[in-house]
C-alpha cells in the first residue's frame, strides 16, 4: 500500500569554488514513501540543505549536480513527457536529472515546494505577503490552463509586463481569483484576520506568523512533496511546537509527503517515521525512527543522541562529539571513513571508506560503518593521537594500513612523516 | 498618518536648509571684494551720481539691514535686480531655467533608458562577454571628462559628419510642442531634438555609466538574497523573479541617486552648457559670477537650493512608497 514517491540514488552535488571542489553531497541514497515524513538530521555543513535543494533543483552556480538519479513517481507526468524523453522514464517514474530544466522548473510549486529556515529573509520585503502567496497560486493557475508542451512559451514575463503591470491593474501578473485563494490559504494555516493580513508586508508579521504564511505559500500549488528546511530553527520554542502541529495537520489533511531537514533530534522524533543521518555529505545511517533512535550502530548517531539533554533521566553529563565537522574540500577529504578522526571506536578498517551495510532492526536500516559488519575489536583500534597534527589526513592512503599488524605500532603513530620524508629511504 | 507627518517634517527641514543657503551666499557677497557701483556706473567719476546709485541699491545701509531687506524681498518672491542686465533676477532665471530643465531631463532619460537594461544584462549574464562589455563601457564612461567628450562630439559628429548642430539651443521645447499641437508642425520638434542630442549625450554619459554600475552591483547583491531562492522555489517564471522582485528592489536605492543627480543637473551643467553654448542657468551663473553680478548669483544659488530640496522630498516620498519599511520607522 505504501509506494515509494521519491528515490534518490548516488546523488552528488559539488561546488566549484576558488579553494577547490567542495563535495557538499557525496553519494546520497534516499527512499521516501508517499505520505511519509522523512527526516534528514546532521550538523551544520553536513550537506542536508544541499541535498534538499538538489531535489527541488535550486542549486545555483558554482554548485552543480554532477551525478546521480532522482526518481520521482508521477504517472501523469511520465505519460505526458514519455515520448519526448524516453531515457528519463521508467514505468511511471521520472528521473528528474534527465529531463530538461524547463520541465524540472515546471514541477516547482505544483509537485515540489519548499519552506525555508528564516521566514523574514525568505519573503520579498517590498511586496505584501498576500501578493507573494497569490503569485504562487497564479503561476499554477496559468500552468494548468496550458498543456504541458506549450508551458515554457506561455511563461514569458518581460520588462514591458513589469512596467505595464505597475501602471494598470488589469495588466498585473496576479489575478483577483488568485488573491482570493491566497486569503483562503492564509486562513488555512491559522492566520487570524487573513483579509487584512494579506495586505501587510513581511516586516509587519511576527516570525511564527510569517512561517505560517510561508507554509501557505508552499501549499499554493498543492505539492506532492514539501521540503521543509529547518522550518522551526529561527522560531521560539513555543512557536516551534505550533508550526510542527500545523505541518502535522496539513499533512493529514492533504496527504503530502514531507522531507524535513533539521539538526534537532526532538523535531525528528516527533515528526518523522523515517530518518537519515547525514555527515560530511553522506547519509551514514538510515532507517525507521526506531532503527536510528534505538538500534543505532554508527558512532556518529550515538554521538548525536548523546549530545541531547535528557530531561526526564537527569543526572548524567552531556556527551558532545569532540572535534569539528570535516572540510568538504575534495582534496582534503581522503579515502577513509570521514568520521574516523572524531570516532571513539575508530579502527584500522576505518582507513578505508566504508560501503553501506544492512543492520539489525527493520529492512530499511542501513549503516555506512564497519561496525555493522564486524563489531568493535579493541585490538585493531587506532591510537587516540592517530589523527593529531594531521590537518590533511588525505595523505594516509599511501600508508596501506591493511597489510600492517599490531607490531608496527610505532610506524602507525607517525603516518604523516612517512608520506613526506621520502629522502631518507 | 505616518506619511503625512514624514512629509511635514521633511518640508520644515527643507525650509531651514534654504534659509541656511541664503544666509551663506549673502555672507559671501558681503565678504567678496569689488564695488557693485563700479559695475553699474562704470568709470563715471561723478561722486554724487555714485552715491545716488549706492543709495538706490540700499548699499549704504548697514549689513544687517541689507540682509533683512533681502529676506523680506525673498518672502514676497522678489529676487532683486541684476546690476548690469537691467532686468529682474526672476525674469533672468525664468528665461534660463527652461533650457536647463530640458537638458537635465534629457540627460537623465538618456541615462535611465540605456543604463538600467545594460545593468540588468550585466548582472544576469555575469562574467559573460555581455557583462565584460558593459563593465568596460561603463568604466570608460565614468572616466571620460565631459568637456573633452563634448568637444570631441562637436569636432567629429557635428563638424566632420555634420549630423547635429555644433552649439546653441535652436527652439525651446515648449514652443516646439506648441507648434506641433497647434499647427501640426513636426520640424520644430526635430530641430529641438537635433540641438539637444549632443549636449544630452555629453551630460548623460557619466550618469549612464554610474547608473549601469549601480544597477549591476545592486542587482547582483539582490540576486544573492534568500528571498530570491524562495521565490524561485514557488515555480515563478525566471523573468518574473528578475523583474518584479529583484529589479524592483534594486531600483529603490537607485532612485535616490537619480534624484540627487537630477538635483545637481538642475543647477545647470556649467561645463556642458559652456561647451555647447547652451543658454542654461549654469552658463548664466558663470557669467554673473565673473561680472560680480551678485543679485543674479544669489538668485541662482537660491533657486538651485530650492530645486534640490524639492527633488529630495519627492525622492524620499517616492522611496517611502516603494519601500514599505521606511514609513514605519
Amino acid at each position: 500500500m505504501t509506494e515509494e514517491i521519491l528515490r534518490v540514488e548516488e546523488l552528488k552535488t559539488r561546488f566549484f569554488t576558488d579553494e577547490g571542489q567542495v563535495n557538499a553531497v557525496d553519494g546520497v541514497d534516499l527512499s521516501i514513501d508517499r505520505g511519509d515524513t522523512y527526516g534528514i538530521v546532521g550538523e551544520s555543513g553536513s550537506g542536508k540543505s544541499v541535498t534538499a535543494r538538489s531535489i527541488i533543483d535550486l542549486i545555483e552556480p558554482p554548485g552543480e549536480i554532477t551525478d546521480g538519479e532522482i526518481w520521482y513517481r508521477e504517472p501523469d507526468l511520465a505519460a505526458a513527457i514519455g515520448d519526448d524523453y524516453p531515457d528519463a522514464i521508467d514505468g511511471d517514474r521520472i528521473d528528474l536529472l534527465r529531463i530538461p530544466p524547463s520541465v524540472r522548473r515546471s514541477l516547482r510549486g505544483s509537485n515540489f515546494s519548499m519552506i525555508f529556515q528564516d521566514p523574514q529573509s525568505s519573503f520579498n520585503p517590498t511586496i505584501t505577503v498576500g501578493e507573494q502567496i497569490a503569485e504562487a497560486v497564479e503561476v499554477q493557475r496559468r500552468a494548468s490552463a496550458n498543456p504541458r508542451s506549450t508551458r515554457a512559451r506561455s511563461e514569458q514575463y518581460t520588462l514591458t509586463s513589469m512596467i505595464l503591470g505597475s501602471m494598470f491593474s488589469s495588466r498585473r501578473y496576479v489575478s483577483p481569483e488568485s488573491r482570493e485563494r491566497a486569503i483562503e490559504l492564509l486562513e488555512l494555516v491559522g492566520i487570524p484576520d487573513p483579509i487584512e493580513r494579506a495586505d501587510q508586508y513581511p516586516h509587519e508579521y511576527s516570525g511564527g506568523m510569517l512561517q505560517r504564511a510561508m507554509i501557505a505559500q508552499a501549499l499554493a500549488g498543492e505539492p506532492d512533496v514539501l521540503i521543509a528546511d529547518e522550518p522551526t530553527t529561527a522560531l521560539d520554542v513555543t512557536i516551534q511546537a505550533q508550526i510542527l502541529d500545523l505541518l502535522d495537520e496539513l499533512q493529514a489533511e492533504m496527504g503530502m509527503t514531507i522531507l524535513l531537514i533539521t539538526h534537532n533530534l526532538g523535531v525528528v522524533a516527533r515528526m518523522c517515521n523515517r530518518v537519515g543521518v547525514m555527515y560530511a555529505g553522506e547519509i551514514v545511517e538510515r532507517g525507521t525512527l526506531e532503527d536510528v533512535f534505538d538500534d543505532y550502530v554508527h558512532p556518529y548517531t550515538a554521538g548525536l543522541l548523546g549530545s541531547v539533554p535528557d530531561m526526564e533521566g537527569g543526572g548524567g553529563r552531556l556527551q558532545p562529539i569532540s572535534g569539528n565537522v570535516p572540510s568538504l574540500l575534495d582534496h582534503e577529504m581522503g579515502d577513509r571513513c570521514h568520521f574516523a578522526d572524531r570516532c571513539p571506536k575508530a579502527m584500522e578498517d576505518c582507513l578505508n571508506h566504508p560501503p553501506e551495510y544492512p543492520a539489525s532492526g527493520s529492512d530499511h536500516h542501513a549503516v555506512r560503518c564497519v561496525l555493522a559488519e564486524t563489531g568493535y575489536n579493541d585490538g585493531r583500534a587506532l591510537p587516540d593521537d592517530y589523527f593529531d597534527g594531521t590537518d590533511r589526513p588525505a595523505g594516509d592512503k599511501h600508508v596501506g594500513p591493511d597489510d600492517r599488524d599490531e607490531d608496527s605500532d610505532d610506524e602507525r603513530q607517525h603516518p604523516p612523516a612517512e608520506t613526506t620524508g621520502g629522502e631518507h629511504q | 498618518m505616518a506619511f503625512g507627518k514624514f512629509l511635514i517634517r521633511r518640508l520644515l527641514q527643507g525650509v531651514f536648509v534654504i534659509w541656511g543657503v541664503v544666509t551663506i551666499t549673502f555672507a559671501l557677497r558681503a565678504l567678496s571684494p569689488g564695488d557693485p557701483v563700479n559695475l553699474i556706473a562704470g568709470q563715471v567719476p561723478d561722486q554724487s551720481t555714485r552715491d545716488q546709485i549706492r543709495q538706490d541699491l540700499g548699499l549704504d545701509q548697514p549689513m544687517y539691514v541689507q540682509y533683512f531687506d533681502y529676506l523680506g524681498n525673498l518672502l514676497t518672491g522678489n529676487l532683486g535686480y541684476s546690476y548690469n542686465q537691467r532686468r529682474a533676477v526672476n525674469d533672468i532665471i525664468a528665461q534660463h531655467f527652461a533650457a536647463t530643465v530640458e537638458l537635465a531631463v534629457a540627460a537623465t532619460i538618456v541615462a535611465v533608458v540605456i543604463a538600467i537594461p545594460l545593468g540588468v544584462v550585466s548582472a544576469t549574464r555575469r562574467d559573460q562577454p555581455a557583462d565584460y562589455a558593459a563593465t568596460f563601457g561603463s568604466l570608460v564612461g565614468i572616466s571620460t571628462p565631459n568637456f573633452w567628450l563634448g568637444i570631441m562630439l562637436i569636432l567629429i559628429v557635428a563638424m566632420q559628419v555634420g549630423v547635429f548642430p555644433t552649439s546653441g539651443r535652436g527652439i525651446a521645447f515648449h514652443e516646439a510642442m506648441y507648434n506641433l499641437f497647434r499647427y501640426g508642425y513636426v520640424l520644430d520638434l526635430l530641430s529641438w531634438l537635433s540641438y539637444i542630442t549632443l549636449p544630452a549625450i555629453t551630460l548623460g554619459t557619466y550618469f549612464t555609466a554610474l547608473i549601469t554600475r549601480l544597477t549591476r552591483s545592486g542587482m547582483i547583491d539582490e540576486l544573492g538574497k534568500p528571498y530570491v531562492t524562495a521565490t524561485e522555489a514557488k515555480g515563478l517564471p525566471r523573468t518574473l523573479v528578475r523583474y518584479k522582485h529583484v529589479l524592483r528592489n534594486t531600483l529603490i536605492p537607485i532612485i535616490t541617486v537619480l534624484g540627487l543627480q537630477l538635483g545637481t543637473l538642475m543647477g545647470g551643467a556649467v561645463i556642458t552648457e559652456e561647451v555647447f553654448n547652451w543658454p542654461g542657468l549654469g552658463q548664466m551663473f558663470i557669467t554673473s559670477l565673473r561680472n560680480g553680478d551678485w543679485p543674479v548669483v544669489q538668485g541662482i544659488v537660491l533657486f538651485i537650493a530650492v530645486a534640490f530640496v524639492v527633488i529630495n522630498i519627492l525622492v524620499d516620498a517616492l522611496y517611502a512608497r516603494l519601500n514599505p519599511q521606511v514609513t514605519d520607522e
